[in-house]
C-alpha cells in the first residue's frame, strides 16, 4: 500500500518543456508513474517526451482526467501555478522549488485546505511509494518497497538514507519529503497522520534538522498509546547557533531547537534516535517489528 | 532579515500605525539638534534582539546627557553589532504597556497573532495569547476579539488591539514581513495605542518583489568574509565555520549530516557549502578555488548525493577540475545518486577514487587532516 499516490494517480507536469521538466517526464514514466499531460504556457508544442502538452492546467485536466500535479515553475510564478492546479481539480500537488516567499507558501497551504487537497512542498524532491509511483525527482534506484514509512525535511538526506535502507534490505512504504521551509503544505503532523493511517506502514522513520519545532510533532505522536514504533535522525549537531544552514528553516534560534534538545525530547518519548548517519540502519531496525526488519516486501 | 527599529517604525508609520516622533542621529554631537523636549529616549539602532536588556536604551534629561548617552551607545556592540545610528524619541509617560506580535507559525502553516496584556522587557516570562489565523484573508476580527476577552478586560483597549492587529496583517502581506513585534505597545493617557518599539523581520525569499530587501541582502553579503561573499554571489550557499575540513556538498540536509560526521570523527568542518543551487562547472570550480585559497582548509571532502543533479556529469566536471587544479590539498570524493554507475567509470578513468560510503570518505579526509 502507499499514501497519497499509487499506480492509479494521473499526473500533469507543469513546466514540462524546460530541461528539468523533460528529464522529469522521462524519469517518472520510466518509474511507472502515469504521466498523462504536460503544461507549457505560450509554447507551441503538441507533445514532449510522448506526453500531450496543453496551454493551462484546466484544459490538461479536462482532456486527460489528471488528478495530481508537479509544478516546475520558478518562485515568482509558483503561487499562481499551484492555485491553478488546485482549481483545476488536482487532489495532490507537489511544488519542489526553493526560495518561495513565506506568504506564498501560506496561501498555497490555505488553498489546499480549502479544497481538501494536499500540497507537498515547497523545497522538496516530492513523494515516492516504491514499486507504485513517484511524484518528484528523487533517484529511483535508492528505493525499494517495504514496510517503513519515511518523512524528511531534506531531499539529499532522504536519498542517502533510502539508499542505506534499501542496501540493508529495509524497504519503504512511502517516503514523504515535507521540505526544508518553515511553512509546509504537508506538515510533519499531517505526514505522521498519513503514515499512521496506512496499514502497510509498520514503523516510521523521521529525518529532521535543527530549527523550528516540527520534531515536537513526532515526540507527541510517539508518546501516544497507539503510536507505531518510530526512529529518527536529526542533523545539524555541528551547526553553530544563529546561522541559517541552507534551508530557510534550519537555524538554531533557541535552546529548544538544537539537535541535542530535539534528540533528547524524542528519546524521552520512546523514539529510537540515531547519533549520526553511522547508526541510521540500526535505529530503523530497532523501530521495525522483527517480521519486517530483515526482508524487503515481496 | 531583521531590520532596525527606525526602519521598522518607518514602514509601520507609512501604513498608518502611530509611532513616536523620533529623530535619527549618526553622530553623538548631532544629538544637540534635538528640539522636541526632555527627557528623551536614546536608542541604539542595531538589527539584533535583546537590546533593551543589554542596556541599549538610555534616558537623558538634557542635551548634555543625551550626547553622553549617544557617545556611550556608539562605543558599544549589541549582539556583535556596533550601532550605525541612534534614535532619539520623547520619553513618554504612559499608564500601560502591552505586547502585540504577528509571526509565522510553521506548526499551523500560517500567520499567528500574539498578545500579552503586560508588555515590556519581561514579556517572555508569560506565554502570550496565540491566535493562529492561517492565511491573511482568514483573519477574523470576531475570533480574535473573542480570544482577547480572556486576556484583556478593558473593552476599549481590546477594540484598538483588534484594529491594530488587522492593520499588521495587511502590512505583513504588503511588505512580506514574517515577524512584526510591537513591545512595548503603549496605552497613552488618551487611550490611544502608540508603538514604542518595532521589531520587523522581512522575508529574504521575497526580495524579488522588494528592491529595498534585495539591496539590504546585497549590503549584508558584502560584509561577509570575502570567501563567503564570493560564494553567495555565485548562488552557492555558504556559512564559514572555522574548521580544517573543506566541505563541497549538495543539499542542506546531507551537508549538515556530513558536518556532523566530521565533527563526530574529531575534526571540524571549515564551512557549510551547499552547491545544489549552482551545480555547474563554474559553481564547482569556484568552490574549489575558494577553499584552495583558505589556509585553514587542510583537505577537501566532496560529498554529493544527486537527485535532480546527474552524478556522471558532476564526475566529469570533477575530473576536469582535478586535472587543471594546482593546489596540493588532498581531495576525497563520495558521489552517489542519479547516474552513479557512470560516475564511477568517469572517476576511474581519471584516476580518482569515489568512496562507496560517506563514512569511509569522512574517515579518509579526517586522516588526511591529521597527517603530521
Amino acid at each position: 500500500m502507499s499514501v497519497l499516490i499509487d499506480k492509479s494517480s494521473r499526473v500533469v507536469i507543469h513546466g514540462i518543456a524546460g530541461n528539468f521538466g523533460r528529464f522529469s517526464a522521462r524519469d517518472l514514466v520510466s518509474y511507472g508513474t502515469q504521466v498523462v499531460a504536460g503544461v507549457a504556457p505560450g509554447r507551441n508544442l503538441s507533445e514532449v517526451e510522448g506526453v500531450p502538452v496543453f496551454q493551462d492546467v484546466r484544459s490538461a485536466c479536462g482532456a486527460t482526467a489528471a488528478d495530481a500535479a508537479i509544478v516546475y515553475v520558478p518562485a515568482p510564478a509558483a503561487l499562481d501555478a499551484v492555485l491553478e492546479a488546485f482549481d483545476a481539480g488536482c487532489r495532490l500537488v507537489v511544488y519542489p522549488g526553493d526560495g518561495l516567499p513565506v506568504q506564498d507558501a501560506i496561501e498555497m497551504r490555505a488553498a489546499a485546505l480549502r479544497k481538501q487537497a494536499v500540497l507537498i512542498g515547497p523545497n522538496t524532491p516530492g513523494i515516492i511509494s516504491p514499486g507504485e509511483a513517484k511524484l518528484g525527482f528523487m533517484p529511483s534506484s535508492c528505493y525499494a518497497p517495504g514496510r517503513l514509512g519515511v518523512i524528511s525535511r531534506s531531499g539529499s538526506l532522504s536519498y542517502e538514507v533510502a539508499w542505506r535502507l534499501t542496501t540493508a534490505g529495509i524497504g519503504q512504504t512511502t517516503v514523504i519529503g515535507i521540505g526544508g521551509d518553515p511553512v509546509k503544505g504537508c506538515t510533519a503532523v499531517e505526514a505522521i497522520d498519513a503514515l499512521h493511517a496506512d496499514t502497510a506502514t509498520a514503523a516510521i522513520l523521521y529525518l529532521g534538522e535543527i530549527g523550528g519545532n516540527d520534531e515536537h510533532a513526532l515526540a507527541l505522536y510517539a508518546a501516544r498509546a497507539d503510536a507505531k514504533p518510530a526512529a529518527a535522525l536529526i542533523v545539524g549537531s555541528a551547526a553553530p547557533p544563529g546561522k541559517k544552514m541552507g534551508h530557510a528553516a534550519a537555524l538554531v534560534g533557541s535552546h529548544a531547537d538544537t539537535q541535542a534538545a530535539k534528540a533528547a525530547a524524542l528519546r524521552k518519548a520512546g523514539v529510537h534516535v540515531a547519533g549520526n548517519l553511522r547508526d541510521l540502519v540500526h535505529v530503523a531496525r530497532l523501530a521495525l517489528p522483527q517480521a519486517h526488519a530483515s526482508a524487503l516486501a515481496s | 532579515m531583521l531590520i532596525t527599529e527606525h526602519e521598522g517604525k518607518a514602514l509601520l508609520a507609512a501604513h498608518g500605525v502611530p509611532v513616536p516622533r523620533g529623530s535619527l542621529v549618526r553622530h553623538a554631537g548631532h544629538t544637540r539638534r534635538w528640539n522636541n523636549g526632555f527627557p528623551v529616549a536614546v536608542k541604539a539602532q542595531v538589527a539584533s534582539g535583546g537590546r533593551g536588556n543589554a542596556g541599549g536604551v538610555l534616558r537623558a534629561n538634557d542635551a548634555d546627557e543625551a550626547e553622553a548617552a549617544a557617545r556611550q551607545l556608539f562605543g558599544r556592540e549589541f549582539g556583535g553589532e556596533r550601532p550605525g545610528a541612534v534614535l532619539l524619541e520623547p520619553w513618554l509617560d504612559h499608564p500601560r504597556e502591552l505586547y502585540l506580535g504577528l509571526t509565522v507559525d510553521g506548526t499551523t502553516g500560517g500567520y499567528a497573532l500574539l498578545y500579552s496584556p503586560a508588555g515590556g522587557v519581561d514579556v517572555e516570562r508569560h506565554a502570550p495569547l496565540n491566535y493562529a489565523c492561517g492565511s491573511a484573508r482568514d483573519f477574523k476580527a470576531h475570533e480574535f476579539r473573542r480570544l482577547l476577552t480572556q486576556a484583556e478586560s478593558d473593552g476599549a483597549v481590546r477594540e484598538r488591539v483588534v484594529a491594530l492587529a488587522r492593520r499588521l496583517m495587511f502590512i505583513a502581506t504588503a511588505i512580506d514581513a514574517v515577524t512584526i513585534e510591537i513591545n512595548p505597545l503603549a496605552v497613552m493617557p488618551d487611550g490611544k495605542l502608540l508603538a514604542l518599539d518595532a521589531k520587523v523581520v522581512r522575508d529574504d525569499a521575497a526580495a524579488f518583489r522588494h528592491a529595498e530587501v534585495a539591496e539590504a541582502l546585497e549590503r549584508a553579503r558584502k560584509k561577509e568574509r570575502p570567501t563567503v561573499a564570493k560564494a553567495i554571489q555565485a548562488n552557492l550557499m555558504m556559512v564559514w565555520l572555522d574548521g580544517s575540513v573543506g566541505l563541497i556538498s549538495g543539499g542542506a540536509g546531507m551537508t549538515m549530516a556530513a558536518m556532523d560526521l566530521i565533527a563526530d570523527a574529531g575534526q571540524r568542518p571549515a564551512c557549510f557549502l551547499d552547491c545544489s543551487s549552482n551545480p555547474t562547472p563554474a559553481g564547482y570550480a569556484l568552490a574549489f578555488k575558494l577553499l584552495d585559497a583558505e589556509p585553514e582548509v587542510k583537505a577537501i571532502l566532496v560529498s554529493i548525493f544527486g537527485g535532480g543533479t546527474h552524478m556522471d556529469r558532476v564526475a566529469r566536471v570533477m575530473a576536469d577540475i582535478m586535472k587543471k587544479r594546482r593546489s596540493r590539498k588532498p581531495v576525497v570524493f563520495r558521489m552517489n545518486g542519479t547516474g552513479r554507475d557512470r560516475a564511477d567509470e568517469v572517476m576511474q578513468e581519471a584516476g580518482l577514487y569515489n568512496h562507496p560510503t560517506i563514512e569511509s570518505a569522512v574517515d579518509a579526509v579526517v586522516a588526511e587532516v591529521q597527517k603530521p
